[in-house]
């Protein structure tokens, strides 16, 4: 196994995942790239934090009146679960499909979503758009409760072609209005009463009530349409099964994809007027889009077995997303062991570096990429992974200091000891101005304190401090 | 499409719902626990959220509805909680509460005065680790289910340690994060060992005498029961919370019914959707008891779906004249049940 192998798994799981351990990534070494990627697309029986802990020690996760309960619930399942690529692939979706709370106003609707994305996120897209499309938080989201036989409500149709599926310039403003008219009838059940407690923010009398959809045949119109083309009585399965057809949504798709995993692309406004950075691997991925009858696995089956995604130099170009950071960090430094009233705070430290979850700032979810950085979110973000891999006391940092401590003793200069440490956080690669730096902290207080024989504790925390200084690093806060 | 189930009926009758969601003042926020008091007050302990000063209270009032005031607050210093869990009522009327996070006991009066407190984080004798459900015997001996320290510890009224029974095991006798405990007339101690699914109980003393059920969601069945209480005659009501139901055996184990919510109006409630014109029309032109596929086909969803069931009964409890209280966190109301006469 070697040191190369290591570390394109290693971006493979920063990528695909949020990371892992240095004993996750001698096992997926020892395993293969391949079997590696086999593993994330097919996990098997998901390990994670048990809701019943959860919902017990935290009971407001249980009925999840707000954001603040389903984004905490969603952190757990984020940081504690064998199955990364699925938590993964629901932030990709709830980027996409962006919905939020302060029209919402119901937690466990938007928990909901999530829960769907995680059933149907990794399957063909046809089905992801019929399911969204029946998503009781989407239809509140969109106001498709106010698109009635007759009075149609162009929202759910417009933002369906814009921002879900093909993108502006593929489509007519008629496109538009029929396709709202299929999706008259899509609602939810008891809509007026969950609309009005939405609207008060109402948990009165007793919690919020759970939606499900509801179809009204007698609110639907039938009548003949024309859509992209194509002459029917067409319904709202139809209209995705059309829109599924077209090229214009397997390449947005695609590039969607290829932006979240490979490297960032512009805005999604900007598509229609700049190219694809790899118009190839575009070309690629839409390939397998409609030789698998849209089926999203084998998309990512496809990018992570690929060039362009393995080559070094798309290692560490994206810049991870709040939530991907404060949850890396989590799964590193293990402290979801049981569940600790922290949580929150982590889930409001994403929110002060830029993201909260289950609520976007629009429909066109975040601006990825070096939006993410100003100056304020910086030092967040640096103060957040150091204060974390600081913290002695978490079952992770502990483990991987008492492993650092057995690999820097052998040898015991400042080179070993920094080399230890960005192997235990992940097999991390620096650059050579980075690593003499590193190396040049590591040296202050000299080499005795690194010696084996120095007193214990003055070892441990030399071996913390230069943790931390990693954690400061560019690629700590990269994928 | 699956039919709701109909309550079965025979053993228990439906009696009437008290509480309304309210994070102040009348009304109950994420509770956890209830107790009855001698003169039929009602203790309600609100957990509200994690972090969230508002909504951490004792709610004091009565099944009939009458509201009496509240007392503690959120915080760390006497007479206040970060994430209360369990209450009991000894026979002067002194009221002790658990807190989870602070690890300790606090102990008021019948009007909510601060009293006293013990307990400490820790795993030694006395000592706490994320302490839950309580109990008082007879004597006013309490004692306490030191969930994660997975024992029941005996404490007298001022705090002393006794005894302690039980470790992390599935076997008789092992227990895993218990939660809710009772004493029984002739003092035995009943344990709702949560994370092995089944009661057991136990002598004054802490011997494994009994263990009732197993793994599941048929008759007898547990999945990660909170609560336990048994009345005069023996029988043995469980708030089987991850199955969202009440579950009753007859003294020896055997399996006598179950219910899986019938909650109506409340008072509070009532008067809400009075007031609240628009509200209460919509809501009365609303059919809460949908019949549909679920996305999950679990009790936790269905319960979630209709208003109704019981929703994360976390507690039960009977008062002096044989009526059940059983504490939703997710509803913030309880439903109190009653023995068919």
């Amino acid at each position: 196994m070697s040191n190369s192998d290591v570390e394109l798994i290693a971006h493979l799981m920063r990528r695909a995942g949020f990371g892992a351990t240095r004993d996750q990534l001698h096992a997926h070494t020892a395993k293969g790239y391949e079997a590696t990627v086999e593993d994330l697309l097919g996990p098997g029986a998901e390990q994670r934090m048990g809701d019943d802990l959860i919902r017990r020690f935290q009971p407001e996760l249980s009925g999840m009146l707000n954001q603040n309960s389903s984004g905490p619930n969603w952190l757990y399942r984020m940081a504690t679960t064998s199955a990364p690529l699925q938590e993964k692939m629901n932030l990709f979706w709830h980027g996409i499909f962006a919905t939020g709370y302060p029209k919402v106003i119901h937690g466990k609707a938007l928990s909901d979503q999530i829960r769907m994305f995680r059933r149907y996120g990794l399957g063909s897209f046809q089905t992801l758009l019929l399911e969204l499309s029946k998503d009781p938080a989407m239809i509140i989201w969109l106001d498709n409760q106010d698109n009635h036989k007759g009075a149609i409500n162009e929202n759910f149709g417009r933002e369906l072609l814009e921002l879900f599926s093909m993108g502006v310039g593929s489509y007519t403003e008629t496109d538009i209005q029929e396709c709202a008219r299929a999706f008259t009838g899509w609602t939810i059940a008891n809509r007026e009463y969950m609309e009005l407690r939405s609207q008060r923010d109402s948990d009165w009398p007793y919690g919020r009530i759970s939606w499900h959809f509801e179809y009204r045949p007698e609110d639907h119109d039938d009548g003949e349409k024309e859509f992209l083309g194509q002459r029917g009585n067409f319904n709202g399965e139809d209209v995705i099964g059309i829109i599924c057809q077209q090229d214009a949504t397997a390449r947005f798709i695609s590039r969607h994809i290829y932006s979240f995993f490979v490297a960032d692309e512009p805005g999604v406004p900007q598509w229609p007027y700049t190219p694809p950075a790899d118009e190839q691997a575009i070309e690629q991925l839409t390939q397998v889009y409609f030789d698998s009858n849209y089926s999203i696995t084998e998309m990512l089956r496809a990018l992570f077995n690929s060039d362009y995604f393995k080559s070094e130099s798309s290692w560490y170009t994206k810049v991870k997303s709040p939530v991907e950071l404060v949850v890396g960090v989590a799964r590193l430094t293990g402290e979801f062991d049981r569940p600790r009233r922290e949580v929150m705070d982590r889930y409001f430290r994403a929110i002060y570096m830029g993201q909260a979850l289950n609520n976007p700032p629009s429909v066109e979810g975040w601006h990825q990429g070096a939006d993410w950085l100003d100056t304020g979110t910086v030092v967040e973000r640096v103060n957040f992974a150091t204060q974390q891999l600081g913290d002695a006391s978490k079952p992770g940092v502990q483990a991987m200091i008492d492993r650092i401590a057995l690999q820097s003793e052998q040898v015991g200069t400042p080179e070993s000891l920094v080399e230890a440490c960005l192997d235990q956080v992940g097999a991390l690669t620096v650059s050579d101005d980075t690593l003499t730096e590193l190396v040049e902290f590591a040296s202050i207080g000299g080499e005795d304190s690194l010696a084996s024989d120095s007193p214990d504790g003055e070892a441990r925390q030399r071996i913390v401090e230069v943790l931390q200084m990693v954690a400061a690093t560019q690629v700590f806060q990269r994928c | 499409m699956s039919a709701i189930e109909k309550p079965k009926t025979g053993f228990l009758e439906y009696v009437l719902t008290v509480g309304i969601s309210a994070m102040e003042g009348r009304g109950c926020y994420v509770p956890v626990d209830s107790a009855i008091g001698n003169d039929g007050v009602l203790y309600v302990v609100n957990r509200s959220q994690v972090n969230v000063a508002r909504g951490v209270r004792v709610t004091m009032c009565n099944a009939e509805g009458e509201y009496f005031g509240t007392f503690g607050s959120y915080g760390e210093g006497d007479g206040q909680f970060t994430s209360p869990s369990g209450i009991a009522i000894d026979s002067q009327g002194r009221i002790y509460v658990s807190d989870e996070h602070l690890h300790r006991i606090s102990v008021f009066d019948a009007g909510g005065r601060f009293l006293s407190k013990f307990g400490a984080p820790g795993t030694q004798d006395g000592e706490l680790d994320t302490p839950s459900g309580l109990a008082l015997d007879s004597q006013d001996n309490l004692y306490v289910a030191d969930t994660y320290n997975n024992r029941i510890q005996k404490f007298t009224a001022d705090g002393q340690f006794q005894l302690s029974f039980g470790s992390l095991d599935d076997g008789n006798g092992g227990l895993n994060l218990p939660w809710g405990v009772a004493v029984d007339a002739k003092q035995d101690v009943y344990v709702a060992d949560w994370g092995n699914d089944r009661i057991q109980r136990f002598s004054p003393d802490g011997e494994h005498l009994a263990t009732f059920g197993t793994s599941g969601d048929g008759d007898g069945e547990f999945y990660r029961p909170s609560g336990v209480a048994v009345d005069n005659d023996g029988f043995i009501y469980v708030s089987d919370w991850g199955n969202e139901r009440v579950l009753v055996l007859n003294s020896e184990g055997g399996f006598v019914t179950s219910v899986m919510g019938d909650a109506t109006l409340s008072k509070w409630a009532a008067n809400f959707l009075s007031i609240n014109v628009e509200e209460g029309a919509a809501r009365s032109r609303a059919n809460l008891e949908p019949e549909i596929d679920y996305f999950v086909p679990d009790s936790h969803e269905k319960s979630s779906h209709i208003e109704k069931y019981f929703w994360a009964p976390a507690s039960i409890k009977l008062d002096g004249a044989g009526r059940l209280y059983v504490t939703e966190s997710n509803r913030h109301r309880i439903q109190v049940y009653k023995r068919a006469s």
